[in-house]
């Protein structure tokens, strides 16, 4: 059933109603991320390095899909306040990957790596990840990521990326997803990727710190490990972790909206 | 303060890291198999703290910043005109302490205080914690380690000392540890500590600004080039340097820092250490018994999380965890840079006269980080 209460509070979290798994129903916004300005072209411009994307859309068409989008959300009286809070509009190509693990080392680790270089050229990105993530990574049952995986497979696919899900266990960001508006997917690690390509200073923050950000739409093949992006300091990490299903005031994980 | 250069994963050692693992596998495999270990539990979810051992506050220094200096009893008696009648930790309770840990997996404790070298029981304290079972640490002033001394710690089985310099400038040491000569003892037992084949780190506070000091780049270049770890310990504003709030950090401090990680052999207890991402190690990487057998998150922090007196070890870990302010993960450090948490505790702590609160005034089951 779709919901008709609030969905997202006033700075675009999304609200953790009716959940079993652990999430903290009120926060005090500690770790956040500051508001980015997009720059269309900028973005356009790393997206294209990264995943040679010009012959099939323009940076014209990036925008008006990306405006198109968030014109959708403004129009619906629920989703609206999500556009209160930080997002990262990115495009993915066309593209069928048997697997998702390798597909991120071999392409999108790599081109969120040269992304952040290139805009940080002092500042480094690094995998920590200590195992390889070939045969390692599946699309989270509930989650909803198919739905991006099957649109990049008929085309190149136009989103945006909403790190909203704060301070909601993994368990909790894949139950939210069930009353969620089904345009909603849960983000992955392609989404990801593709939004800090879109916008490598997305969790660069001088005066706090920004939360680490789950791909909560994939899951591993060890129980109770996921993935992540976190910053630290001025450093973008990419790593693996034991969540354990827990709740944690630093973790975060994101919606993807596709159009 | 701390150890995080101690065994994690063989992945990524260097030579001399992997050489000192090899030495301490022929001498003590047994607590070489548990630090290996430590890689694998942290891989699982599970936590191995380091446990440091405050079983005396005595001291011969009095540091302008000493978070200990509350729990002393020259504090008690003649600033606060109390006596401390807590019952106390004795040996048979150090010995129940390892005996408890190692059941637990747990592998490491640093003597501290006060200051070890001036604790008469020093000697059986370490027997008590038994340098078979743990890898044991001693923090010190230095103000006592000559070459004597330090080949007599490592013939009991200490393994590394973390020695105290919070300036490379000989008269700012001295000024902040109110101690004249301090300096001069720190070079001696540098020398001493290494001669004598202990492992050793320097240790240093962080007070506001002073990552971006002259100073402090040859501090980090000194260690650096003797092959020195050289621990940072950011300013936490408890004890005597509750009157000190200028030296708390901001986050710039703390991200110079990450950056100087890359090009010195510099270190905070948050740094990634051989395939370990803890970020703050309140419960997961640390916590203090103090001489009354509470169990506190931190050694900044005034806050108990049990009583092992009362309590099992394994309890006092796992309420610990559920909390929400140490609870699974947090990038910062909670008292060093967590201004509401630093409003919280400052204010609980204002006027009590025994430390640490006791579990339930400070934490208790009900925190939340809302309130
Ligand atoms: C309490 S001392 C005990 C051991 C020994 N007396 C010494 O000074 O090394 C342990 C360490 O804690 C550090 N320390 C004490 N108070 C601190 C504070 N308020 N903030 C950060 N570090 C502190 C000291 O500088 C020392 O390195
Ligand atoms: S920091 Fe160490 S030497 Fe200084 S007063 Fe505290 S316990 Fe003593």
């Amino acid at each position: 059933m779709p919901e008709t209460s609030p969905l997202f509070d006033e700075f675009g979290r999304c609200l953790p109603t009716g959940i079993n798994a652990p999430a903290h129903q009120k926060t005090r916004r500690y770790f956040l991320i500051d508001k980015p300005d997009i720059n269309y072209s900028a973005s356009y411009e790393r997206l294209n390095q990264a995943f040679s994307i010009s012959d099939a859309i323009s940076q014209e068409q990036y925008e008006s899909r990306v405006t198109s989008i968030l014109a959708e959300i403004a129009d619906n009286k629920l989703m609206k306040p999500i556009l209160n809070g930080a997002m990262a509009p990115f495009i993915l190509p066309k593209a069928v990957y048997d697997d998702i693990g390798q597909a991120m080392e071999s392409t999108f680790l790599p081109a969120v790596q040269s992304a952040f270089n290139s805009f940080f050229p002092d500042y480094d990105f690094k995998n920590h990840s200590p195992r390889s993530l070939n045969g390692q990574l599946s699309v989270a049952p509930g989650s909803r990521h198919q739905q991006v995986l099957d649109q990049m497979a008929n085309e190149v696919v136009v989103g945006v990326y909403f790190p909203c899900l704060s301070e909601y266990s993994v368990p909790a960001a894949i139950e939210r997803m069930a009353t969620l508006p089904e345009q909603f997917s849960l983000a992955g690690g392609f989404d990801t990727s593709a939004a800090f390509v879109s916008m490598p200073d997305l969790l660069f923050r001088k005066e706090g710190y920004p939360p680490l950000l789950w791909l909560s739409g994939l899951v591993s093949t060890e129980q109770n490990v996921a993935y992540h992006f976190e910053a630290y300091g001025y450093d973008l990490t990419f790593n693996r972790r034991v969540h354990l299903g827990q709740v944690a005031e630093y973790w975060s994980s994101g919606l993807v909206m596709i159009g | 303060m701390l150890n995080l250069a101690v065994e994690q994963s063989d992945s990524v050692l260097s030579a001399d890291e992997l050489a000192k693992r090899e030495g301490l596998r022929a001498r003590k495999p047994y607590v070489a198999e548990k630090l290996a270990n430590i890689h694998a539990m942290e891989g699982r979810g599970e936590i191995s703290p380091i446990i440091r051992l405050e079983k005396s506050y005595l001291c011969n220094f009095q540091c302008t910043h000493c978070s200990a200096e509350y729990y002393m009893d020259r504090h008690m008696e003649k600033v606060l005109h109390v006596k401390d009648e807590r019952k106390k930790i004795d040996l048979d309770d150090i010995r129940k302490l390892s005996k408890e840990a190692d059941e637990l997996g747990l592998a490491r404790f640093v003597i501290t205080g006060g200051e070890p070298l001036v604790m008469r029981d020093l000697d059986e304290v370490v027997a008590a914690i038994d340098p078979e079972k743990h890898y044991v640490i001693l923090d010190t002033n230095g103000w006592f380690l000559d070459d004597e001394k330090a080949k007599h710690l490592k013939e009991i089985g200490v393994e590394k000392i973390q020695l105290s310099l919070d300036s490379f400038i000989e008269e700012d040491h001295d000024n902040f540890r109110n101690k004249k000569g301090s300096y001069k003892r720190v070079m001696r037992a540098i020398d001493a500590a290494l001669d004598a084949g202990l492992n050793l780190i320097l240790s240093t506070v962080l007070v506001k600004g002073r990552a971006k000091t002259e100073e402090f780049l040859e501090m980090c270049q000194y260690c650096t080039d003797k092959n020195v770890g050289l621990y940072v310990s950011y300013a936490k504003p408890t004890g005597s340097c509750t009157e000190h709030p200028e030296f708390v950090i901001e986050k710039e401090d703390a991200d110079v820092l990450r950056q100087l990680e890359k090009d010195y052999n510099v270190f905070t207890h948050m740094t990634p250490s051989y395939g370990s991402h803890k970020g703050c190690i309140t419960v997961k990487g640390i916590i203090t018994v103090t001489s009354t057998g509470e169990v506190t998150p931190c050694p900044y922090i005034d806050f108990s999380i049990g009583n092992l007196f009362e309590t099992s070890l394994k309890e006092v870990l796992d309420r610990g965890m559920r909390n929400p302010w140490l609870g699974p993960h947090r990038p910062d450090c909670l008292i060093g840079e967590d201004p509401k948490f630093i409003k919280i505790h400052t204010e609980k702590t204002a006027g009590a006269t025994h430390l640490p609160l006791p579990w339930g005034e400070g934490f208790s089951d009900n925190d939340s980080l809302t309130d």
